[in-house]
């Protein structure tokens, strides 16, 4: 086993080789690197933080913003080794195989393949998460014992199932850099080096290949410099920094690489997760556990129920992507209370011990190139400029969202379970809170015009420079993006032994 | 006093009594004047509560024709079954919010009106 390599202990002007560099520490760059192991190349990985959080490192990150209010741009996300996993939820869903078809009625939508592509690569996936066996749709079956699902009848929003990466008892889930770091340091042919901020991108001449990648540490590190000259580089930093070194080097192409098309930071998206969006009834009491609660099968998943529309209902109803869960109980006022007497008495239901609660929600924005990301004027203590965000949300984005939760309302009261109270999209918008997701700043596409990268995750017109990460995503799901994007990883894991073999 | 003016006594006093536990029933179950609609309002089991509700329902409908509307919808098989189809036909509306049968709306709105 060796140790990481501290780029603070390197001579200036050192020049290293590998066969291929992963720029970027997190899940995606892990999971690439993990995934390659067992193959001859020689991987360096570059990691700009440590194993810990450093402040100093962190305000890298710190950014402008225009438009909708948004979280700071240095708070969502962290810059050590296992990057946002450091601080993230645990939360794991696959995509639904609609959010990779391309749909007229909304546009830029579509992926370059289906999500049969990524089947192979889900359970790899999940066992990187360690969110145990692979359940989802199928979890009602295992979890049967805790009482029944609520009875939502004929519609197209059904019971779905969340799974967690090991959230149980005291610990928390998967910090991929702390959970790996010892596989890592096991592999003999990948080499990680902490604090080793890469600050440019060098193209050939002819802009056809990635000659070089600038690095250097901190001043307050020692102010190093130094070169890696990989066959192959994939960009690993998440839909914010690959934004920022694809267009912060522009010493060859103008405009910043793989921007020949104005595409890179445009299409900018997160899952939006307003917590009070409606209120549900159920008229029979309260429902089984696994509605409001993360729950711990015995030696087995963690799992949480959420409704979500079928992909035929968002074909049909042409809506986006949605998972809506159970939140709180809460009190009805007089309205309320009459309205579910009366409603109740009208369908000859017993109401009497009815219980209502706040629903959440992780809602899809529609893909919008005018939600982007630029670069400013001012400098970070690399030398690097800084990013704004230009921040929207469109009507439709709730409006179609409502669509769903409409249906739900109509299949709890078809099936005599209970009812529902759509709650205002001003008070939506007021307990608006992010999921931190950063999505489809390089968005993949087969055409240059409409992409960043092609199907294989190659930037379009560089013959050696990939990106790995949500950041390719080009329409988003509501899906929390960590287990999707390392079973995307995985396939390009698989392409590059290909290419590189 | 006479046996006539007893009885006359008692039979007020009785009056009394009755109009005044009707009228303390009110307190529990609400006593309605006489409506053109009572033919539809009857099929309300609880009243009060749906006037509550109702007097949130947005539309212009005045009482007569929300009567005409609903003697229709109400027809064949009674709010129950109007209710349930409609839920499962999505004839809904949303009243302050809450998603409820078209039917119930309308029966809420007109005991508020009535």
């Amino acid at each position: 086993m060796t140790g990481f390599i501290d780029a603070r202990t390197l001579d200036a002007a050192t020049v290293l080789e590998p066969d291929l560099a992963i720029i970027g520490g997190g899940p995606a760059g892990i999971s690439l690197a993990l995934a390659l192991a067992d193959t001859k190349l020689n991987i360096l990985l570059l990691e700009s933080g440590g194993m810990n959080f450093d402040p100093q490192n962190q305000k890298l990150y710190a950014g402008a913003q225009t438009g909708k209010r948004y979280i700071a741009l240095d708070a969502g996300r962290l810059r050590l080794l296992g990057g946002s996993t450091n601080h993230w939820g645990g939360w794991c869903r696959p995509l639904d195989a609609i959010d990779f078809e391309r749909r007229d009625w909304m546009p830029h939508s579509g992926w370059p393949f289906p999500r049969t592509a990524l089947d192979a690569y889900y359970p790899r996936a999940q066992k990187l998460v360690e969110a145990g066996p692979w359940l989802y749709d199928k979890a009602g079956a295992s979890i049967a014992s805790l009482g029944a699902p609520l009875q939502l009848g004929e519609g197209g929003v059904y019971t779905s199932w969340f799974q967690f990466s090991k959230t149980r008892d005291s610990n928390l889930p998967t910090y991929f850099g702390h959970r790996y770091e010892n596989d890592l340091k096991r592999a003999a042919h990948v080499k990680v080096m902490l604090h080793a901020n890469v600050t440019g991108i060098r193209l050939t001449r002819d802009a056809q290949r990635v000659d070089r990648l600038d690095v250097a540490t901190l001043n307050a590190h020692g102010g190093k410099h130094f070169t890696v000259k990989p066959r192959i580089t994939v960009l690993a930093c998440g839909g914010m920094e690959n934004v920022r070194l694809l267009l912060a080097s522009n010493d060859v192409m103008a405009s910043g690489i793989g921007n020949q098309n104005d595409l890179v930071g445009r299409f900018f998206a997160d899952n939006p997760t307003p917590r009070d969006v409606a209120t549900l009834v159920s008229f029979a009491g309260a429902p089984a556990p696994y509605y409001g609660d993360n729950l711990a099968l015995a030696k087995g998943p963690i799992l949480r129920a959420t409704f979500a529309p079928s992909d035929k209902f968002r074909r049909a109803r042409q809506t986006t992507a949605s998972l809506t869960t159970l939140e709180q109980p809460v009190d009805l006022d007089d309205t309320g209370k009459a309205a579910v007497i009366t409603t109740a008495i009208a369908l000859g239901v017993d109401a009497s011990n009815a219980k209502a609660y706040s629903l959440g929600c992780g809602m899809e924005l529609l893909p919008d190139p005018e939600r982007r990301l630029t670069l400013t004027g001012e400098k970070d203590a690399l030398g690097l400029p800084r990013l704004k965000l230009n921040m929207r949300m469109a009507e439709a984005d709730f409006s179609l969202y409502r669509h769903t939760l409409k249906e739900l309302g109509r299949q709890l009261l078809a099936s005599g379970t209970g009812m529902l109270k759509i709650i205002s999209q001003e008070s939506w918008a007021q307990n608006m809170d992010w999921g931190n997701h950063h999505l489809g700043t390089t968005r993949m596409h087969d055409d240059p015009k409409q992409g960043v990268v092609n199907a294989d995750a190659r930037v379009h017109g560089v013959g050696n420079l990939y990106i790995a990460g949500s950041s390719v995503f080009p329409t988003y799901g509501a899906s929390n993006p960590t287990l999707n994007l390392i079973a995307l990883t995985l396939r390009l894991a698989d392409y590059l032994k290909k290419v590189m073999s | 006093m006479k046996r006539r003016d007893l009885i006359a006594s008692v039979a007020a006093a009785g009056a009394a009594v009755a109009a005044g536990l009707y009228r303390f029933t009110d307190l529990i179950v609400k006593h309605y004047a006489p409506t053109p609609y009572d033919d539809v309002l009857a099929a309300l089991a609880d009243r009060e509560q749906a006037e509550r509700f109702g007097a949130s329902v947005p539309g212009t409908l005045d009482a007569k024709a929300l009567a005409a509307k609903l003697r229709t919808v109400l027809k064949p098989g009674g709010l129950g079954a109007a209710a349930k189809a409609d839920a499962i036909a999505g004839r809904l509306i949303e009243v302050d919010g809450w998603v409820v049968p078209q039917s119930v709306a309308l029966l809420s709105a007109l005991a508020a009106k009535a």
